[in-house]
């Protein structure tokens, strides 16, 4: 049997497989539209990104360090690895929760922007990659924290960014909410 | 103990009356109104079994005439089946004029790219054609669900249990003929009777399964579709929300990039 022919058979083993897992009920069931953009108003987690990096600095480990006490700063690292994790847990759900408003989006919208749908694909492919990564990485303590020091000082910048956007996600919402003449300015009443 | 092919004459006459059983429910359950491609697609193979009884009853016809009517039967039959597959999609996906006007033409783009791959194995050889082509339009119509299924979990958009139970039906039919042709005939070309009958072991579990699906299918099944937005407000948001995506991941790579340096 030819390769192409082995390529073809192997197709159709993956596309069995790729329809049992599409069949599966979806893990959280999803947000309906209002609670969506309800969600958009709440507060970020990614904008307390310059706090949690404070709290990692290693300056405290490595005085204790220095102090001669090992344990206690062991301790101290185990206590940092949990807070970065759970700063990329928050990190996660803030990124589920706009591709959820952007899903709901889509489906009450009469045309869908191609490149923009592509590009959401690819950026929650390479957002969950990148995390899991990231979170296998702090499990196994592979790497100290000081990599995340030099984060801090691009935080704050970081930070100013998703807020202005924000801001104006929000102006956007609030304006497409007001009532404003003709009955499909308003749809689905948010 | 029992022959192959009393087996496989035996599996006829269970498919014959599962088709039948399938008929009466769809009737039953006014389905063919619904979906009446899917009814044209019953009819089709009801008429196909017909046939194909009164062929092998005819053992005078010379083994070409055979061959080009057994052929025909089914080219009619697969062409049916990929118009009942157009139908759930359109079903499915349409109700959201946005999604369906991006869908259609990821679907058309796999279909079409699978059954090219498929044809270019066939090196012009014209009996080779028609028998691969039949085979890429299977495997054509099985991405096509899977790629609308997935469509569909992304976008968390309902598919009812008939819908599902067609789409599976489908499927798992198209998928285990490309096996089954690809391989198992020629691999195994001696037992071409047990293969033959798992075939059609294969149709029998897609009747079952659309017979559950048909015998259990209330109106209520039939989902409420969520008002549209303006496409401005779509374009504006959605760009924002992607902004905000961007800035998010970069965060993460930026994490990512520090952390190797550190």
């Amino acid at each position: 049997m030819s390769l192409p022919v082995i390529l073809l058979v192997l197709f159709a083993i993956l596309l069995v497989g790729l329809l049992s897992w599409a069949l599966r009920p979806p893990a959280r069931s999803p947000r309906p539209p209002l609670d969506a953009f309800e969600a958009l108003r709440q507060s970020r987690h990614s904008s307390r990104m310059s706090h949690i990096l404070q709290a990692l600095q290693p300056q405290d480990a490595e005085y204790l360090r220095s102090a001669g006490q090992p344990s206690l700063m062991q301790t101290l690292r185990r206590q940092r690895r949990v807070i970065a994790l759970n700063y990329l847990q928050h990190l996660q759900e803030e990124f589920e929760m706009l591709l959820e408003i952007s899903r709901a989006l889509a489906v009450m919208s009469p045309e869908l922007i191609a490149m923009e749908e592509m590009e959401r694909w690819k950026l929650s492919l390479a957002f969950a990659a990148n995390c899991a990564f990231l979170k296998w990485k702090l499990r196994l303590g592979l790497q100290p924290f000081s990599g995340f020091t030099l984060l801090s000082n691009i935080a704050a910048s970081f930070a100013r960014r998703l807020e202005a956007a924000t801001t104006r996600i929000a102006e956007s919402t609030v304006r497409s909410a007001e009532p404003s003449g003709p009955s499909h300015d308003n749809p689905g009443g948010f | 103990m029992v022959e192959p092919l009393q087996l496989q004459t035996a599996a006829w006459a269970l498919t014959t009356a599962l088709e039948l059983s399938l008929f009466v429910q769809v009737l039953r359950r006014k389905l063919g109104r619904l979906y009446p491609f899917f009814f044209a697609y019953l009819l089709s193979i009801l008429l196909q079994s017909a046939g194909s009884a009164v062929l092998y009853g005819h053992s005078e016809i010379d083994k070409l005439t055979f061959w080009k009517i057994a052929w025909g039967m089914q080219g009619m039959v697969v062409l049916i089946r990929a118009l009942t597959l157009v139908e759930l999609n359109r079903k499915v996906l349409s109700p959201y004029v946005g999604i369906w006007a991006l869908a259609r033409g990821l679907l058309l783009g796999v279909a079409a790219a699978v059954i090219a791959y498929d044809l270019l194995l066939s090196k012009g050889d014209w009996q080779w054609l028609i028998m691969n082509g039949v085979r890429g339009l299977e495997l054509a119509m099985a991405a096509v669900i899977v790629t609308m299924l997935l469509f569909a979990r992304y976008y968390r958009i309902p598919v009812s249990p008939f819908q599902r139970a067609l789409a599976v039906g489908l499927c798992l039919y198209s998928t285990f003929y490309v096996v089954n042709y690809s391989i198992l005939e020629k691999v195994l070309r001696q037992y071409a009777v047990l293969w033959n009958f798992l075939g059609l072991f294969a149709f029998i579990a897609s009747l079952l399964v659309w017979i559950g699906a048909a015998g259990r299918y209330t109106a209520v099944e039939e989902v409420a579709v969520p008002e549209t937005i303006p496409a401005e407000v779509y374009g504006r948001i959605s760009s924002e929300v992607n902004a905000r995506l961007v800035l998010l991941n970069r965060q993460l790579i930026q994490i990512l990039r520090l952390e190797n340096r550190g």
